[in-house]
């Protein structure tokens, strides 16, 4: 300690101190045992104020849950999109002037390449007899003199991943009968791009969460310090620094975030159940057995970790400021 | 130990608490400071524990330039002095063993060793009986005295008292002097502000006397006889 080593080094002041040393803590465990105390403190005046504490753990849990359902909710957008991903279609409209047989003909040829695992020709009159049956407009197609639908190839490509469809469309847009070729991943990249935006909206929500966190984190220390204010002056009066008095208050937001990210796991818990039984009943229609999942193991502790530095944070600002401006 | 070199201290109201102190006080020496309420005692404890800066003039204790102090080397300054107010100053929600082992705690001693300290600080003072208790349980005098234990707990360079014995009957006064006495023996430096004129006069130890801000006399102990 620095009293120590100034009376040690000025041989005009008297030696009163000479056994500071030794009495100093200097292991790990009296340490511990200390910070063990305060935190002791620190939780006994939480509980000494259970109503404003309960209200503050539940702001902090709600706070920190908004995110996480957010971020939750798009990594089971991400996985079911994953589960679609080989579902990619490749589609060859033909020109007009190819025949049925012809057409048929071109399919059965596209079966024999390696990069295609199937493929199927839709003849012009099947294509017009889908086209009522699935927009209810059989009434309007009898009017019609001539059909309007060109024949078409549908494909299923070996290798689904964008670029190789892409390679694949460019390829078999050099086939003289093929018109026009489309490959059907729009669908996939609209939901990709809405899962991108929600993850986007979470990041946002996080960021404007944890500066809301910061300010009420930041005004209940601040009351705290108010009620405590004679304690501290004392402390500052008999030398004790500012990262001293700072503490107990330090505890008190740790405390606090960590209760409020245990809390906010647990609510999502029921979050997620309340929304699973629903979600099974639409899944059930769509013969799916896709299921929400939670923030899962690592993830809950990631939450309770982002809490406790979060509360832990925002009350070292908070307490160092407005212990500063504390002065005898 | 605490050297006042033309010494002032202007408030922002415009009031002189102190002009222009001159004195020092050294190692083993037992000063008291007397003079009216408002002939700035106060102040120039205030001083001497960084709670005001001076307005001019120069102030050295314990080696410490306190015209320029930051707040780390403040709370490093205050470790090394105890002091005893007048207002006891002591935490109502602990205990009378807990608040004299505050010092202690800040100065991050081992459980142990500060039980030790503290129950011989507990001890000199006479309060060995009432260490579980609260302070609003206790007396004035014995407040007083939870005071002086707690400002010799850390047996600190430099010992500030304002009105130490202002609570306490002649026997109990007596007995905190002597206390004070034991630390002046080692070395320790004390300063102690106080009204008792039959004190002052009866230990014959140095007095500096304030009027008004200013330094009216500063008498040396009589020479023994």
């Amino acid at each position: 300690m620095s009293a120590t080593k100034r009376n040690n080094d000025n041989p005009n002041q008297p030696r009163v101190n000479r056994n500071t040393r030794a009495g100093q803590s200097g292991s790990f465990g009296d340490l511990f045992k200390l910070h063990r105390r305060i935190a002791k403190v620190s939780a006994i005046r939480l509980l000494q104020t259970p109503a404003s504490s309960l209200v503050t753990l539940f702001v902090f849990a709600v706070a920190l849950l908004l995110p996480a359902l957010l971020l939750s909710l798009n990594s089971n957008l991400a996985s079911l999109l994953a589960g679609f991903q080989d579902s990619a279609q490749i589609t060859l409209y033909l020109q007009d002037s190819v025949s049925e047989a012809e057409g048929q003909e071109v399919s059965d040829d596209l079966l024999t390449r390696n990069d295609i695992e199937g493929a199927y020709y839709v003849s012009p009159s099947q294509a017009l007899d889908e086209f009522g049956a699935s927009n209810g407009l059989e009434d309007l197609l009898i009017e019609m003199t001539a059909n309007p639908l060109p024949g078409a190839i549908v494909l299923t490509p070996l290798d689904v991943s964008s670029s190789a469809a892409d390679e694949l469309a460019r390829q078999l847009q050099e086939l003289s009968q093929v018109d026009v070729v489309r490959v059907d991943s729009l669908w996939l990249q609209r939901l990709a791009a809405i899962s991108n935006l929600v993850n986007a909206i979470g990041s946002v929500l996080a960021v404007i969460v944890i500066f809301g966190l910061f300010l009420v984190v930041g005004n209940t220390i601040k009351l705290a310090i108010e009620n405590r204010k004679a304690e501290i002056l004392v402390i500052k009066l008999i030398g004790g620094s500012d990262m001293y008095a700072a503490r107990p208050f330090l505890y008190t937001g740790l405390l606090y975030g960590l209760g409020g990210g245990i809390l906010a796991t647990l609510l999502q818990g029921i979050v997620l159940a309340t929304f699973n039984s629903n979600l099974e009943v639409l899944m059930r229609l769509y013969e799916s057995d896709f299921q929400l999942r939670g923030f899962g193991l690592m993830s809950s502790q990631l939450i309770i970790v982002a809490g406790a530095v979060i509360g832990w944070t925002a009350a070292l600002l908070a307490s160092l400021r407005h212990i500063r401006a504390i002065n005898p | 130990m605490i050297k006042f070199d033309n010494v002032s201290k202007r408030y922002a109201d415009g009031q002189e608490a102190l002009s222009n102190i001159s004195f020092e006080v050294s190692h083993g020496e037992f000063a008291f400071i007397t003079g009216h309420s408002g002939a700035g005692k106060s102040t120039l404890l205030k001083l001497i524990l960084a709670m005001e800066t001076p307005s001019s003039g120069q102030l050295i204790a314990n080696g410490v330039n306190l015209n320029r102090v930051s707040t780390t080397q403040i709370a490093r300054h205050r470790r090394q002095i105890g002091t005893v107010f007048q207002d006891h100053q002591l935490l109502h929600d602990r205990t009378v063993y807990d608040n004299v082992a505050l010092p202690l705690e800040i100065c991050g001693y081992q459980p142990n060793d500060a039980a030790r300290r503290v129950r011989a600080a507990l001890d000199k003072v006479g309060l060995l009986n009432k260490e579980k208790s609260f302070p609003e349980a206790l007396s004035g005098g014995e407040q007083q005295r939870v005071g002086i234990a707690r400002a010799v707990v850390n047996r600190p360079s430099i010992i500030l008292a304002d009105e130490p014995t202002g609570n306490l009957d002649p026997g109990l006064s007596a007995e905190v002097i002597r206390v004070f006495q034991q630390f002046q023996s080692v070395g320790v430096c004390l300063l102690v502000a106080s009204h008792d004129a039959a004190l002052i006069e009866r230990l014959n130890c140095r007095k500096i006397v304030l009027e008004g801000g200013k330094l009216r006399a500063d008498q040396k102990p009589r020479p023994k006889a």
